[in-house]
């Protein structure tokens, strides 16, 4: 497991709703590229958690390639 | 018709090699540069066809301030290459030339090379020519070229050479015959770890090769291919475009890329140039990037499109064009969304940035990726997918897709250099390809190979 990987489900709650986020199924979308992916979002209005290191490692790296030189 | 002036600019007279004035007149949608040498007459060339609008296709750009300049401004563009403080773009690639001697005697030649065993540079001064470069702090993509490189038994040294003082990408410009012929030295120069081969390719028939090269090479190139896949050194195909010969081959050599994916990285064509050496009078109906673009769509049934290809931001807008596709499952070509050509509304862009982006680009897209050879290792993909599934979330979709567009994706792409007849010397000050001269200087590639109707060389003569 990494180590600067620290989330944990408990922890997370929907600011808006108060609800504890849960696994579901998510569709990103860039540049007319979609990936269907699970992350945890909230069950109630599907407010969407992407943790830092998801966004700063896969999902830039999928921008970058999706982009010109 | 109609007739307009564009811009003024300067250029050479073919003839005596003077700097001139010149002028961009548009045409009926053709554009033509224009010129008179007070001593030699006037010159009309054409530069851009009709079908893709001149005007729109330029990105606006922010110049470089160039760094690791070793000349002055004494004479003037292009009699100042070193290169100087007036040009606007630092180098990507920078071309060594390791031997003047090759093993073809092509009827079109560049660097007017020929079979003659001429003395190569000592393999001592090829590591102060790296060592030059290196210590300008500027991390250069290195093509090694010539002349014919693989002439050279120790290619495989001066490779590993490269890397052991710190250049992360080697590219080998050459016309495979030694690649084809000899699976052991290609084995040498993979393990020295030759990231790419920049491969003469000027179609997919024998009596291309007869016409252009004067022997008939299909075999040999393909057999080349298949050695360079087998040691995962990445190919890009190089045609050079000669109206009449293989400008109606264009839709097969990219048919054939296709199938060889994923080691064939890039299709990179070049209208011949009239410098060097050539086979007939340079014509006034030269191929420009809009026959070529237009021509990928016409030979491709459509499938692959104008508006697929844009210009580049590191070079001058009017050098280059490229498009990036992806193959899919079915064998087709898909367009990426970051092709599509710029607007009205794009925002200049930083020439500076964009050189560091075009050397990482090259760097990695005409290297074999990393999934094709080392699934599931190169990204130290598991341990990143544990992270994530460790938790419940599945991201496999980008994994995926990392994966396939790492290896699976083809750039094609085309420069159209410049000779003694359209030489627009506001071009050459944005060139970002330079060639190392034996005694340091930097000169951009189109002023090192520029030759006068007789022959008569600005920087070759200087060796």
């Amino acid at each position: 497991m990494s180590a600067e990987f620290n989330l944990q489900q408990s922890k997370i709650l929907c600011v808006k709703c108060g609800e504890y986020l849960k696994t579901g199924s998510v569709t990103l979308e860039y540049l007319g590229n979609n990936f269907p992916v699970e992350l945890y979002k909230c069950p109630q209005c599907g407010l969407v958690f992407i943790p830092e290191n998801l966004a700063t490692g896969k999902m830039q790296q999928v921008e970058k390639m999706l982009e010109d030189k | 018709m109609i007739n307009k002036i564009l811009k003024n600019t300067e250029s050479v007279c073919p003839v005596c090699l003077k700097r001139i004035p010149a002028r961009k007149l548009i045409e009926d949608q053709n554009v033509y540069l224009i010129k008179e040498c007070p001593e030699h007459g006037n010159f009309r060339v054409l530069i851009w066809q009709s079908g893709i609008d001149y005007n729109s296709w330029e990105i606006p750009k922010i110049s470089s301030i160039v760094h690791n300049c070793k000349t002055g401004i004494e004479y003037g563009c292009p009699f100042d290459c070193g290169i100087c403080p007036d040009h606007r773009q630092e180098g990507c690639c920078i071309l060594l030339e390791i031997t003047s001697n090759c093993n073809l005697r092509c009827p079109i030649c560049f660097a007017n090379s020929n079979l003659n065993k001429n003395k190569d540079p000592e393999f001592s001064l090829i590591e102060s020519w790296y060592r030059q470069l290196f210590n300008s702090g500027i991390p250069y993509n290195i093509q090694l070229s010539g002349g014919e490189p693989t002439t050279r038994d120790d290619l495989p040294e001066i490779i590993r050479l490269g890397h052991e003082i710190g250049f992360d990408y080697i590219q080998l410009n050459t016309n495979g015959l030694s690649l084809g012929k000899e699976p052991d030295y290609v084995r040498k120069l993979g393990d020295a770890g030759l990231n790419s081969v920049f491969l003469q390719f000027d179609g997919t028939t024998d009596e291309i090769y007869k016409t252009i090269r004067g022997a008939p090479l299909l075999d040999v190139k393909m057999a080349a291919i298949d050695n360079c896949s087998d040691n995962n050194i990445g190919v890009v195909l190089v045609p050079t475009l000669v109206r009449e010969i293989n400008l109606n081959n264009i839709g097969d050599i990219i048919r054939l890329a296709a199938k060889r994916i994923p080691h064939v990285r890039g299709v990179h064509f070049q209208p011949i140039s009239f410098f060097g050496r050539y086979p007939s009078k340079p014509p006034m109906n030269r191929i420009t990037i809009p026959e070529i673009i237009k021509a990928i769509e016409y030979q491709t049934e459509g499938r692959l499109k104008t508006t697929n290809f844009r210009p580049a931001g590191a070079e001058n807008s009017y050098c280059s064009f490229h498009g990036n596709f992806i193959l899919m499952q079915d064998g087709t070509l898909k367009p990426l969304p970051s092709s599509q050509r710029p607007d009205c509304c794009t925002q200049p862009v930083i020439a500076a940035e964009e050189i560091i982006k075009s050397r990482q680009f090259v760097a990695k897209q005409w290297s074999v990726g990393r999934a094709c050879c080392c699934k599931n290792t190169g990204m130290n993909r598991p341990e990143i997918k544990d992270a994530f599934s460790d938790y419940g979330m599945n991201t496999e979709s980008l994994d995926d897709f990392l994966d396939h567009i790492n290896s699976y994706s083809l750039v094609i792409s085309g420069m159209a250099f410049m000779d003694a007849w359209n030489m627009d010397l506001d071009r050459l000050r944005d060139c970002k390809i330079h060639v190392f001269h034996p005694d340091g200087r930097l000169i951009p590639f189109c002023a090192f190979n520029l030759t006068s109707e007789s022959g008569k060389s600005i920087y070759r003569t200087m060796y």
